[in-house]
């Protein structure tokens, strides 16, 4: 792979580095706030990545909805729940599990990094001018119309069931 | 940029995702986790409907559908969330132990 | 009536069912009235059978379809000849009367509809041996009446020594089958039929090689040997004498041990066809013969002198069937069957009489009190004896007739030896029972009017089957041989002076028992004293010459060694290796329930794995080939 250093490649490069960043910041911070906050930043890279693919109307479904939506969901999900000092003490007695996660996920990631630099792929590129908004609501509304009113459904769905979970019970 | 970089970096952040759902005590920061998985195939499709064979949009119509669920998912998870600290008054995962025979 | 004769071991079968089924519920009365009722249906049909065969004497054979194997078949039926004919109805007549003394002899016992059961097995198993068309199904009943041996010398199990002659027995005439069952084999191998017709038309035609049919013949004899109590394999005989006297008297006397004489007979042309398997069994025959007789001398459990007597007169009659005297040793078999279980029976009531004492030295004198057995005893010990007009007489001098006609001069010494010995022992049983002064310590009582009367009847034959012999123009003889191919016994005029000297020679064995015991001059501290003298011949003979000790220090003891040692092998290295790989799984188990704990974590944990896993195993060849 010859890298040529494109204005993409180092638009690339910085986002992945972002996105991981995030991730891995999520996962090793020690306050849940901070996790959140990392969670967001990696949620906001990813959505740079998909302007890089000439997604631009996900990137900005991405930022509202993701970086926007979810991660103020997850912040109630923290406020309504309280938390001890938090995490990390996680090591102590669950070094095996810890570990066996490790070596598994490892495993996992090798088998599938493998597979993505043996697999050829084609060489093709899509004629991305034709990417527009318009084209992408056409095609959602007519040739997916059915999986959409479909999903509108299924978020009906979670929603009631959403509130019924989450109502406290008459007698407690 | 050649597809393989952007399905690395899908990779990547599936497994930090994984592990994070493998590890991690607190049940939100599971949650969380599971949220980077699911962009993390969401990256997948979008790379796809670039690249590829029969590269066309419907891989972006994909990711808009996912998302979409990805966002159903998270309330209900939260709200179940809710409903086990209310009866258990923790949100540690691994005192969730009830699942067993 | 030979079609219907199929029905004649099936009605004992249904007995044994109904009582197996119904114990608990029968009272012992209904049991015994069950079971000898069906043994009364088969023998009112063998004597059907018989009295047709006398007329008719072809070979009726019926049988079914059992086995293809591919283009063999094997069938099961029954065959209903002169020989099988004679013998089914020894076999159920004897029975008959056994199980109605058995209703006074078991009076009291605790499991009579078990014994019954037992009993009806037993007939059926014996009667469907006697009818058997082919050597397989013999096999099959011969094991069964084994099993039926064995149950009934064990019956009351808990006495230890029931236990061990029950065993003893199983296991020695178990060495037999193996030989009858190798020998069986070897028959289908050869000839390619386990009917008896196909086997003797292939011994004729000589399409057996003569190596394998004598190895064929002394196989089957082997199983004879361990049927029939043949030396070296009749120690068990002995000690089964531990059975109810009943049982005695049925199996040890007259019928089962007498399958071995039967087998012998029935498969007679292929030992005719052999030079050594005859000579074999004729001196098998002939040493069992002396053997037993001496040892008989000086017993003292009178179920013992009558045990030793019919393993020597089992011997008798292989001597005599080796000898070529076909008719000589079947004529001897039924009247042997008659008058041997006349004796049991006999001693069964003097048994009965002095509350369950068998030793002789404890009798005496029941000449005065019981009249009627001691004449039923009496005529018994005539008979084995050989005093004519009594039927023993008529067998005996047969088979002497055939040993000598037959050239074998050492074999007829044997014989008339052992019959001087019969005399003396049998004699010496009687006087010391019922003559002499009074001993038994405890009050006579009255022997039951229903143990009396089947001795009665097994008297008749006992006196009158000997006339068979004197059948004009020689009829049992050329009824029984007609249509078998087989001779009826060695060509020539039988010498005159040979009834003579059997007759001076039991005489002479009766007189000496009178001289020595007879005369109330033997007293009681005199026959106690003499098991004392160790290593004297007289110690050798009360212990029948230390075989069983030799068998115990050749082979028990080593081969308990060896169990030992192999115990401690198992236990120790083979249950150590059970035990942990028990142990290994057991804690693998536990890993594997620890990790069932609950969260969901380490089930998506152990999922990953798994998965991790599966995709390695299916691409291990592309990842590293």
């Amino acid at each position: 792979m010859a890298l040529s250093l494109s204005g993409e490649s180092i638009a690339f490069f910085v986002l992945s580095m972002m996105a991981i960043g995030g991730g891995i910041m999520m996962i090793n911070s020690t306050r849940v706030v901070h996790m959140v906050l990392a969670l967001a930043f990696s949620l906001l890279s990813i959505a740079g990545i998909y302007v890089l693919l000439h997604a631009e109307f996900l990137a900005v479904v991405q930022v509202l909805i993701y970086t926007g939506a979810i991660s103020i969901l997850m912040l109630f999900g923290i406020m309504l729940t309280k938390h001890k000092v938090d995490e990390e003490d996680g090591w102590s007695g669950r070094l095996g599990h810890s570990l066996l996660s490790f070596l598994g996920v490892g495993a996992l990631f090798a088998i599938v990094m493998g597979v993505i630099y043996r697999t050829p792929f084609a060489g093709k590129v899509a004629a991305t001018k034709s990417f527009t908004v318009e084209a992408l609501g056409k095609s959602v509304f007519k040739q997916y119309v059915i999986p959409f009113e479909l999903t509108s459904i299924l978020l009906l769905v979670a929603l009631v069931g959403a509130v019924i979970l989450a109502k406290k019970e008459a007698d407690s | 940029m050649p597809v393989t970089s952007y399905l690395a970096l899908g990779a990547v952040l599936f497994s930090i995702g994984l592990y994070g759902v493998l590890t991690k005590r607190n049940a939100v920061l599971v949650l969380f986790s599971i949220e980077l998985m699911l962009n993390a195939a969401n990256i997948n499709l979008v790379a796809f409907s670039k690249y590829g064979l029969y590269a066309n949009q419907t891989g972006q119509v994909f990711t808009l559908f996912t998302i979409t669920i990805a966002a159903a998912e998270a309330a209900v998870g939260i709200a179940i969330l809710f409903a086990l600290y209310r009866n258990r008054n923790t949100t540690n995962a691994d005192e969730f132990d009830s699942m067993k025979g | 009536m030979s079609d219907i004769a199929w029905l004649i071991p099936l009605f004992p079968l249904l007995a044994f069912l109904l009582l197996t089924m119904g114990a608990r519920r029968f009272s012992d009365g209904v049991a015994s009235l069950i079971a000898s009722g069906a043994v009364l249906i088969s023998a009112g049909l063998s004597v059907g059978v018989l009295i047709e065969k006398v007329s008719m004497v072809a070979p009726t054979t019926l049988r079914w379809r059992w086995l293809s194997l591919g283009d063999q078949s094997i069938s099961f039926g029954v065959e209903v000849n002169q020989l099988n004919a004679l013998m089914l109805v020894v076999v159920s007549v004897v029975s008959l009367l056994v199980h109605i003394y058995a209703r006074g002899y078991m009076a009291g016992d605790r499991r009579v509809p078990a014994f019954y059961a037992y009993l009806s097995l037993f007939t059926f198993s014996m009667l469907g041996l006697v009818l058997s068309p082919n050597l397989l199904q013999l096999y099959v009943f011969w094991e069964l009446v084994g099993v039926c041996s064995f149950l009934l010398i064990g019956f009351w199990y808990f006495k230890p020594e029931a236990k061990r002659a029950a065993r003893k027995a199983f296991i020695l005439t178990r060495i037999g089958d193996v030989g009858l069952f190798i020998a069986v084999i070897l028959i289908f191998w050869q000839v390619g039929s386990f009917d008896w017709g196909p086997i003797f038309t292939a011994v004729e035609a000589g399409k057996v090689a003569p190596e394998m049919i004598t190895l064929i013949a002394l196989l089957i004899f082997v199983g004879a040997v361990g049927k029939s109590g043949q030396f070296p394999l009749h120690s068990w005989l002995p000690d089964a004498m531990e059975g109810p006297t009943p049982v005695s008297a049925l199996i040890h006397a007259a019928t089962m041990v007498a399958a071995g004489v039967y087998l012998v007979a029935r498969a007679f042309p292929i030992f005719e066809a052999s030079d050594i398997a005859l000579d074999t069994v004729t001196y098998v025959g002939a040493f069992t013969a002396i053997f037993a007789a001496s040892v008989g001398l000086v017993q003292h459990d009178i179920k013992r002198v009558l045990a030793w007597s019919t393993v020597s007169q089992l011997g008798y009659m292989m001597l005599a069937l080796g000898s070529s005297g076909y008719v000589a040793g079947v004529f001897h078999l039924t009247t042997h069957a008659s008058f041997k279980a006349l004796l049991f029976l006999g001693a069964g009531a003097v048994i009965t009489a002095l509350h369950h004492e068998q030793d002789i030295r404890q009798m005496g004198g029941l000449w005065k009190t019981q009249r009627v057995v001691g004449w039923l005893f009496l005529l018994g010990c005539l008979a084995i004896a050989g005093i004519p007009p009594f039927s023993g007489f008529f067998s005996k001098e047969e088979i002497l007739t055939a040993a000598w006609l037959d050239g074998r001069i050492d074999v007829f010494i044997l014989g008339v030896i052992t019959a001087f010995l019969t005399a003396f022992y049998m004699f010496r049983l009687f006087f010391l029972v019922f003559m002499g002064g009074k001993k038994a310590k405890v009050e006579e009582t009255r022997v039951p009017r229903i143990m009396i009367w089947p001795i009665i009847v097994l008297a008749l034959p006992t006196v009158g089957a000997g006339f068979l012999a004197w059948l004009p123009e020689h009829g049992f003889s050329h009824w029984l041989t007609e249509g078998t191919g087989i001779a009826a016994g060695p060509e020539g005029e039988s010498p005159g002076w040979l009834p003579l000297l059997t007759v001076l020679i039991s005489v002479v064995g009766i007189g000496l028992a009178w001289l020595r015991y007879g005369r109330g001059r033997v007293n009681s501290a005199q026959v106690e004293a003499e098991p004392a003298k160790e290593f004297s011949i007289h110690g050798l003979l009360s212990h029948a010459y230390y075989v069983d000790d030799l068998y115990r220090w050749v082979f028990v003891k080593p081969y308990r060694w060896i169990s030992l040692a192999l115990t401690w092998l198992d236990r120790y290295v083979i249950a150590g290796l059970v035990k942990g790989i028990g142990l290994l799984f057991q804690n693998l188990g536990r890993i594997g329930s620890t990790m069932q704990n609950g969260q969901a974590q380490t089930y998506a944990l152990v999922s990953l794995l798994g998965l991790v896993i599966l995709i390695m195993g299916l691409s291990a060849g592309r990842w590293f080939g």
